[in-house]
């Protein structure tokens, strides 16, 4: 029996400063929950978001940044020869927000 | 035999939903009850004075790799300290995996065992069989699991069966070797009820105990008082039984009518924030119906996290790049997170419930995982050294028993072997050891764990 997950997790994300506070998450599936971090549209940071509530990026190089919060979907085990999942993924699980330096 | 409409069920190595009415009709056939000695009239057992009264496993199939989560080494070699990073407990010189944050703040209630081992093979069913009876066994010789002895000792308090598996049972995990998740020679009464269906589903009813398609309730009532009729008749016959609790039939009719058993399997009934809490997966969710089932009456619930180690995310962790393809990103991902926010969820929702003190949960697994990592970044099957924990009840939490060498290949102290687990787990539910026997084969009264509890859990 595989796992399976009920419903689709949301989380509400609000912005003071480059602080980013986020809601509780509901319909939560328990996976791997994190800050994403883009820089003018790129992937640069992620971090743990499980434990606390507020996140504030390290990140200090000029840009626009977007903020949103991920959580691990598992769709299956399977990996590509690098080891990476093929169909199981992160997915956006809240609003972004955005700031810029 | 007895049928609740139309289903036909064999018993072999656990009891469904439907089948488990039919658990009862089987020994009817016979007209007996267990002949063997009463426990609880010997005076051998008194569940008032049990310290613990109820107990929990969470059962981890596949394994963990105790370097990788509850047992690191970060100044050993990189090939053997793995990926991960130990982060520090809420217990001053405590560490585990950083993909346990919320346990580490709760170790303070955790005792750790570092130095389990066995050494009759590397087999997933090996160590289950260790892990659920105590015992290693073939085919030939079954020996009961741990919660049938519960149930055999202290029977049912309520209408809900005393000892429970969910969400199922264990399925193929290589070899067709026993799981040790059957109550054996203890009989049919004292099998484990498969739950046999995934509380994380949404269509996942209470509906399913409900009498089949055309079984009206008057049916249902004659059935029952056919059956009480029976049930009188064996009383007098056997006047060193008289004292038994109700017999499978009777647990059976309560099962399927009782309002006890609706309210227990209706996670409806939970508010959605406690849901959340837990993980809206099937382990999650299987860990609140736990606490669900053990609030109504049942003694010993067993929550196997996975049924299979093929074909899916789990523990097995040897990266094979086919059916056993797990690898530190399922353990990242999702396995770490999933066992952290359920297994805390299950302590913190049984501690705000004044029912930690009176529940042992127990978290076990067959094996550790080779310290040195394979060629392909997993790690194999190691019953030389691994680590389980036990917390509630009267276990003394924030502490390490045992612990193994640099490199986590062997206990370098206080080595714990899988029969003293269970004979805490027995001696914390208040079963003396020494006095307590069991209806071995032949009805010949045996002493049913061959080990000492730890005493340091006390």
């Amino acid at each position: 029996m595989d796992q399976k997950f009920e419903g689709t997790p949301k989380a509400e994300l609000s912005l003071q400063g480059r602080k980013v506070t986020r809601s509780e998450v509901t319909n939560d599936w328990g996976s791997q929950l994190r800050w994403k971090v883009a820089r003018n549209g790129k992937e640069v940071a992620t971090a743990s978001a499980r434990v606390e509530s507020t996140f504030e990026s390290p990140e200090k190089e000029a840009g626009k940044y977007e903020v949103v919060l991920q959580m691990f979907k598992y769709v299956n085990y399977k990996k590509d020869k690098d080891g990476n999942y093929t169909e199981s993924k992160f997915i956006d699980i809240s609003n972004s927000v955005s700031y810029t330096i | 035999m007895l049928h609740i409409g139309n289903e036909h069920a064999s018993v072999c190595s656990g009891v469904s939903r439907r089948s488990f009415l039919q658990v009862g009709a089987a020994g009817m056939a016979g007209m007996s009850l267990p002949a063997a000695m009463e426990r609880e009239a010997a005076g051998a057992v008194d569940p008032s004075k049990a310290k613990i009264r109820n107990c929990i496993t969470l059962f981890l199939v596949g394994s963990p790799g105790h370097l990788d989560t509850f047992d690191m080494k970060p100044e050993a070699p990189e090939d053997i300290r793995g990926k991960f990073k130990p982060i520090q407990t809420n217990v001053e010189g405590i560490d585990i995996c950083e993909h346990f944050p919320r346990m580490a703040r709760m170790m303070d209630k955790v005792a750790l065992i570092r130095s389990l081992h066995h050494k009759t093979g590397a087999s997933h069913e090996n160590g289950q069989r260790w892990m659920m009876t105590g015992h290693d066994f073939n085919s030939n010789d079954l020996k009961p699991f741990l919660g049938s002895v519960i149930s055999r000792v202290y029977g049912a308090k309520s209408s809900l069966p005393a000892s429970m598996i969910l969400p199922g049972k264990i399925g193929n995990t290589g070899t067709s070797t026993p799981h040790g998740q059957q109550s054996a020679y203890l009989g049919s009464a004292h099998e484990p009820f498969f739950l046999g269906g995934d509380p994380a589903l949404t269509d996942f009813k209470v509906a399913n105990l409900a009498p089949p398609a055309g079984q009206t309730e008057f049916r249902i009532d004659s059935r029952r008082k056919l059956l009480k009729q029976i049930d009188e008749l064996q009383r007098r016959a056997e006047t060193r039984t008289t004292k038994q609790r109700e017999t499978a039939y009777s647990r059976a009719f309560n099962l399927l009518t009782s309002p006890e058993t609706k309210q227990a399997f209706d996670l409806g009934n939970e508010a959605d924030k406690l849901r959340d809490r837990y993980g809206r997966n099937t382990f999650g969710q299987s860990c609140l119906m736990a606490r669900r089932l053990i609030e109504r009456g049942t003694r010993f619930v067993n929550v196997n996290h996975f049924d299979t180690v093929f074909n899916i995310s789990c523990w097995d962790m040897h990266a094979d790049g086919g059916s056993l393809n797990n690898t530190y990103k399922d353990y990242e991902y999702l396995l770490c997170p999933q066992f952290d926010q359920a297994f805390t969820a299950l302590v913190e929702d049984l501690e705000t419930r004044g029912m930690l003190d009176d529940t042992v949960i127990c978290v076990l697994s067959e094996f550790g995982r080779t310290p040195k990592i394979n060629g392909r970044g997993g790690r194999d099957h190691y019953p030389s050294a691994w680590t389980n924990f036990l917390c509630g009840g009267n276990i003394k939490g924030g502490q390490v028993i045992g612990s193994t060498d640099k490199i986590g290949a062997a206990p370098h102290d206080n080595p714990i072997l899988p029969p003293q687990v269970l004979a805490s787990i027995y001696h914390a539910m208040g079963i003396d050891l020494e006095t307590t026997m069991m209806p071995g084969p032949g009805s010949r009264p045996i002493r049913f764990i061959d080990a000492e509890p730890i005493r340091e859990l006390f």
